[in-house]
């Protein structure tokens, strides 16, 4: 038990030297273009948490990318790798502005409308992952080829609703479709865009998934799955119906990211409607080795940067991607770090 | 070149491979070296060929003294080894194939390659297109090009393990005609196996290695019983008698045959009654494994039937057989059987068959602790079970099997345990036996075939014996059989 | 009965308060932010009263008639939104911070970086004005552009200026959730009261040129140089505001080819490929690159450019060094003939300079309103970059003959000459504009469709 309780202090550590060595590497960057470092971190936090209206759009930020995180947990619990994720974001969102879009006029209230849209987008990311699953189980193409090809479809086919069938009377942008009224947007908090609804939204994806693999038949026989898939099958897992399973639930909290980017951010259908939450939500995901407990502090961490970091530009004239770049350098030392400890944890 | 070995000593971790072994071969010579799995031949021809290091001992070659520390210096000292799966890499043309190694400078020779490799092949009249691609070539056609690459390279001594197996008899014909005639040209040849044919067929020597040490040694004409006994050592413990109660035939083999890329088998019959122990007895890679996955649905045989009480479950899949009472206990304990990062707990949990869709933390507690005391597993309900020892985890897949069943069927179910485990495991199968449970396990300890079957299948290349009581045998005609001796008399 | 009457009374009860707002002297008046969204009536009394208490036509393309315009004489939309100057962000005499969001980068030689100048334009005439950006918005993904500019506010940002169309609806977004900030849209209409989209944003203003004229000029140009006579029209997305500058090209390059070079209208072709959005988003949009390519390869000897950035002169260029004989008019920027000065035949573009100064000065003074205004260009000081809203350089490549004729037809179209006047038929065939009538504003800004003699989607 003494062994068990240092090993987790040393990781702990080892995961501490690596934020150290991220940062280092991007105060280094920042010298380098000539930025005072200490500045660009005010400015970042600032720009995230300086103002009631920066705090708000962290939030809005937030629940997305945390439903996404928490989705690709159940495929990653599973051993797979949903790349797809981006085109069943995606989907999410065409599936809800369809809806919005059908029912618009109708006599059903406004609640109803937005209700049904939601669902219909939740619906619309779970058709698209399990195509992924179908590939893999009758294709025998691997989810990361076939998530890459659908992802592709549907951007195709966002491009072509937006510039075709849904485009504006009169205009054809691809900026986006019209703008939905107010009364289909997810009820927000006055001025500021943040809905009270999504932010619960996310709040519950989480813990549905933390208490889903932790505490259910199901989510152990995903995890013995991604675990070892031939074991499992021996202990009579139907291995490839619970493969089919992880990735429809993942589906379905894609599709939720979608519909909530359509009903509280946006408003309206857009070429780019994910945010690329999707690839964003993997690299959490890798980064907090898959572990539920820590999806919503670096979900929040990570939304924070993306929105503190439209600063730089700002104050300092800096490229904003600035953030991107401190984002991977966290991923790749938190995982380098780990591979050096097995190293010499192992040699002990 | 001759090669002398002096007390070779190495370890893996408390394990001895090779315990002082001594060996000197002189050059010419075609050196049989016979011995059971785990014997300790693989690592002493590791040794020498440079794929891993002695802890202790010296190799000369033509008397002076060499270190190998790979095999790329192992060639430089003119020593190649001919691998049980030849190394190669498929995608490549076999010229490719064959020029890798070659210290030739950056730009590869090509045409004077393909000279030389037409030479070879005709010298030794193997029929190689040098364009064709290696993917394509059976065992034996590969086993041909690695030897035509080893001779090309410079090599004076040939290693070669198990070479025997997967390739035809005109293969093999052809391959011995190639040994021979490379000992007369004055290449050393050291053989490994543990076909009592193919050696006595080919070798001017025989050494006999048993857990690491040489036991003994001999010249034509090989007495192959004495051969047996000091591959298997000479206690023979009789088995303890028991009468086969005749119960309800639990699984029945018709006419089954079954294949993969290099065993094809056909024409199996069994019938498995309740209560009784079949033992599958026959060197690895004879046929056994695949026979024990086609009896639990994981294999789809290509021909026959096969029936669980009577029910035909031909090309079912392994869920069904689990669901009618069939577990499957495999070998690799955490490739096949466990899953390494849960607990042992989260194993019971699993395995528990449950509907539910919560999972009932208490329940499942409770459940894993009597099955932890019951089956003397040496770990707690969070102990992820890649940390539990070699017996433990056997004793746990054990106890992960359900109360009722009507056929368990294991691979090696006492391998790597200390005698206590595996006198611990036999009783709770034999305790099963007696709630009308048939087994039928593989095993490559011929003493533990006999003690605890009732009856055995002996396998040798793809071939099944009828059937033979375990108190009708002994060690030494289980021995021969498995050398592939014997089998006409057993068929009459 | 009684009902009516109520009615009735309410109505001239509102007209009055109208009357009385319009003619006082703003900020002071109550009545009218509770007008506003609860009387029914309201909408009846906007059309009667805006045609006459609003003087718009005056700034509206026709008003060439009166070439000395100055732009200060915008045609505010006092009816209804007088009252609500909620100029608090910039309190009388405050400094001011401006914060703009840009589509594209500002230093694109094109539609962005014009606005960008017009703002350091402001900067530099009135000091102490602070100048904050954020261009490529549509790069920050998982932000809006109204979220963008919220964070330009907490860099004390106190107005905010959207620069494209494409932030129309996140400028609505933005002014309703900062009703204390002012926001200038520049190419919006939703405040407009005789527009179509009239949102009546109390914290707006709505600033666009009359680049029509200039695109009229460009059309002249490419007609007077075309061989071929065959233009290329590269236009970026579809919408009411490039509809009617690809048709206001046309109309330039039809009267030239006919009433200048009196040749036969048939001769002509003139065809407008689209690219979907302001400039190239590779794997959305196609290639602006590509395309002028085509039109160069299919015998189009000028291509005029409609998008933001300059992808048609450097075709134009790179075709020129490989033995064509091919021209291109690029947009929105003076300086855009640098690029490739040798093929540029000359560049309309906008001088947002003038209004905007106007504007923030008001928004400094506390004295402004939320109004739309469309700027004529100021013949009589033509080019200069202290007035009027539009211009035209004319480019290196063009002929000095060609010159010549076309420094003509720039002073016809100050001196009057209006090509927005009937007989205007769209592709459809339908007439839009009878013979002899000149187009209204809306006619021209909502142009609903291409214009007959032109090739290329509509819708």
């Amino acid at each position: 038990m003494l062994q068990k309780q240092t090993s987790r202090w040393v990781n702990l550590g080892f995961q501490f030297l690596a934020i150290l060595v991220a940062l280092a590497f991007t105060t280094l960057l920042l010298v380098l273009s000539g930025a005072p470092p200490i500045q660009a971190y005010k400015e970042l936090i600032l720009g995230a948490f300086g103002s009631i209206d920066n705090v708000s759009n962290v939030l809005i930020a937030w629940a997305p990318l945390l439903i996404t995180t928490a989705g690709l947990l159940v495929t990653f619990a599973a051993g797979l790798w949903n790349i797809g994720i981006e085109g069943q974001i995606t989907l999410g969102a065409i599936f809800t502005t369809w809806v919005l879009r059908s029912f618009e006029n109708s006599s059903l209230s406004p609640t109803m409308i937005i209700i049904l849209s939601i669902v219909a987008g939740m619906f619309g990311g779970m058709l698209w992952a399990s195509l992924v699953g179908v590939l893999k189980t009758f294709g025998g193409v691997n989810e990361i080829f076939g998530g890459l090809g659908l992802n592709f479809i549907a951007s195709t086919l966002v491009l072509y609703l937006i510039y075709g069938p849904w485009r504006r009377p009169g205009v054809a942008s691809l900026s986006g479709t019209e703008i939905f009224p107010n009364r289909l947007w997810l009820p927000s908090i006055s001025n500021l865009g943040i809905s009270p609804w999504a932010f619960a939204l996310g709040i519950l994806g989480i813990l549905i998934i933390y208490f889903f693999l932790r505490g259910t038949y199901i989510g152990l026989k995903l995890k013995a799955i991604g675990k070892n898939i031939r074991s499992a099958h021996t202990l009579g897992i139907p291995t490839w119906q619970y493969m089919m399973l992880s990735f429809m639930i993942c589906g379905l909290f894609a599709g939720l990211t979608g519909a909530l980017q359509v009903t509280n951010v946006y408003h309206r259908l857009l070429p780019y409607i994910t945010s690329g939450y999707g690839f964003l939500g993997l690299l959490v995901a890798m980064l907090i080795n898959y572990q539920a407990i820590w999806v919503a502090p670096i979900t929040l961490f990570y939304v924070a940067l993306n929105v503190g970091s439209v600063q730089l530009p700002i104050a300092l004239k800096l490229d904003s991607n600035l953030s991107g770049v401190l984002q991977g350098f966290l991923v790749l030392f938190v995982l380098l770090m780990e591979g050096v400890r097995q190293k010499l944890t192992r040699k002990v | 070149m001759q090669v002398e070995l002096h007390d070779i000593h190495k370890t893996f971790g408390p394990v001895y491979a090779n315990k002082g072994l001594t060996l000197v071969v002189p050059s010419g010579m075609i050196q049989g070296i016979l011995g059971e799995n785990g014997a300790g031949k693989s690592t002493l021809m590791k040794i020498l060929s440079g794929f891993i290091q002695a802890d202790r001992g010296e190799i000369i070659l033509n008397g002076k003294q060499v270190v190998i520390k790979s095999p790329a210096d192992a060639i430089k000292h003119g020593i190649g080894m001919l691998h049980q799966d030849p190394l190669d890499f498929p995608p490549m043309q076999i010229l490719d194939n064959f020029l890798i190694g070659h210290s030739g400078g950056i730009f590869p020779q090509k045409i004077k390659a393909k000279r030389e490799f037409l030479n070879l092949a005709k010298e030794f009249g193997f029929s190689l297109d040098p364009n064709n691609y290696v993917d394509a070539l059976t065992v034996g056609e590969r086993q041909q090009l690695e030897i035509m690459r080893l001779l090309w390279l410079g090599v004076d001594v040939l290693i070669l393990d198990e070479p025997t197996t997967g390739i035809s008899a005109e293969q093999k014909k052809k391959l011995f005609e190639t040994l021979r005639k490379l000992a007369a040209g004055g290449k050393t040849i050291i053989f490994v196996s543990h076909k009592l044919e193919d050696v006595g067929d080919l070798c001017a020597r025989v050494a006999v290695l048993r857990e690491g040490e040489l036991v003994g040694s001999m010249e034509p004409p090989f007495d192959n019983e004495k051969l047996v006994e000091m591959m298997f050592g000479k206690v023979i413990v009789q088995p303890q008698l028991q009468t086969i109660k005749p119960g309800e035939c639990v699984l029945e083999m018709r006419d089954v045959a079954i294949e993969d890329y290099r065993l094809k088998m056909s024409e199996i019959n069994l019938e498995a009654y309740a209560g009784e122990v079949i033992g599958l007895a026959g060197m690895e890679g004879s046929g056994q494994s695949l026979f024990l996955k086609a009896c639990a649905g994981l294999l789809r045989p290509v021909g026959g039937a096969v029936y669980v009480h009577n029910e035909n479950m031909t090309g079912k899949v392994y869920r069904s057989f689990l669901q009618r009472g069939v577990a499957y206990l495999p070998a690799s304990r955490l490739e096949e059987g466990l899953v390494p990062g849960l607990t042992l707990s989260e194993h019971f949990c699993l395995a528990d068959g449950n509907t539910g869709f919560f999972i009932d933390r208490k329940q499942n507690l409770a459940l894993t602790n009597t099955r932890i005391k019951d089956f003397n597993i040496h770990g707690l309900a969070t102990t992820p079970v890649e940390s539990l020892s070699g017996g433990n985890q056997q004793r746990a897949l054990l106890a992960l099997l359900k109360d009722k069943l009507s056929l368990i069927l294991l691979e090696h179910p006492t391998r790597g345990l200390d005698i206590e485990s595996a006198i611990y495991i036999w009783r709770k199968l034999k305790a099963r036996c007696n709630d009308g449970t048939a087994i039928i396990f593989i095993s490559s300890d011929l003493e533990e075939v006999l003690n605890y079957s009732d009856r055995i299948l002996v396998f040798f290349s793809g071939r099944v014996s009828r059937p033979i009581r375990a108190d009708k045998t002994n060690v030494e005609e289980l021995g021969e059989l498995i050398g592939g001796r014997g089998w006409t008399k057993l068929a009459t | 009965m009684n009902k009516n009457l109520l009615w009735r009374s309410f109505a001239m009860l509102i007209v009055a308060t109208f009357l009385v707002t319009a003619c006082a002297p703003a900020a002071t008046s109550t009545p009218a932010p509770t007008v506003a969204p609860t009387s029914a009536p309201a909408p009846t009394t906007a059309p009667t009263t805006a045609p006459t208490s609003a003087a718009a036509p005056t700034t509206a393309p026709t008003s060439g008639a009166a070439p000395t315009a100055a732009p200060t004489a915008a045609p505010t939309p006092t009816v209804a939104v007088a009252p609500t100057v909620a100029a608090t962000g910039a309190a009388s005499g405050t400094p001011i911070t401006i914060g703009e969001i840009l589509v594209g980068p500002h230093n694109d030689t094109g539609w962005s970086q014009a606005t960008y100048e017009g703002l350091q334009y402001v900067q530099s005439k009135l000091p102490g004005t602070k100048l904050i950006y954020i261009d490529n918005a549509f790069n920050y993904q998982g932000t809006t552009p109204a979220q963008l500019a919220e964070q330009l506010l907490a860099q004390g940002a106190n107005v905010i200026v959207f620069n494209s169309d494409s932030f129309m609806d996140d400028s609505n977004t933005f002014a309703a959730a900062h009703p204390t900030i002012p926001v200038i849209m520049l190419s919006g209409d939703q405040n407009w009261a005789e527009g179509q989209d009239y949102k009546n944003i109390p914290n707006m203003i709505d600033i666009m040129g009359q680049m029509e004229y200039m695109k009229e000029i460009a059309g002249c140009a490419a007609a007077l140089t075309t061989q071929t006579g065959k233009i290329g029209f590269l236009g970026p997305l579809i919408n009411p505001e490039t509809r009617r500058l690809a048709s206001s090209a046309f109309l330039g390059a039809e009267y030239c080819w006919t009433k200048v070079l009196n040749k036969n209208a048939s001769d002509l072709s003139f065809d407008v490929t689209w690219i979907g959005n302001w400039f190239n988003v590779p794997g959305q949009t196609l290639d602006p690159t590509q395309v002028a390519d085509q039109f160069f390869n299919s015998g189009h000897d000028v291509v005029i450019s409609g998008i933001d950035t300059t992808e048609a002169l450097q075709e134009a260029k790179k075709m020129t060094d490989n033995g064509m004989k091919v021209f291109a008019i690029p947009y929105d920027y003076h300086a855009a003939c640098d690029v490739a000065p040798s093929v540029c035949l000359g560049v309309p573009y906008f001088n947002w300079g003038p209004a905007l100064l106007t504007n923030i000065k008001a928004i400094q003074d506390g004295t402004w309103k939320p109004h739309f205004e469309w700027n004529p260009p100021d013949w009589a000081h033509f080019n200069n970059p202290d007035y009027g809203a539009v211009g035209f350089n004319e480019g290196p490549a063009l002929t000095a003959a060609n010159k010549a004729t076309l420094d003509k037809f720039i002073s016809d179209l100050a001196g009057g000459l209006d090509l927005w006047t009937g007989p205007i038929t769209l592709q459809d065939g339908t007439v839009y504009v009878q013979a002899g009538v000149a187009a209204t504003p809306q006619q021209i800004w909502y142009l609903p469709q291409l214009l007959k003699g032109m090739t290329g989607a509509s819708k």
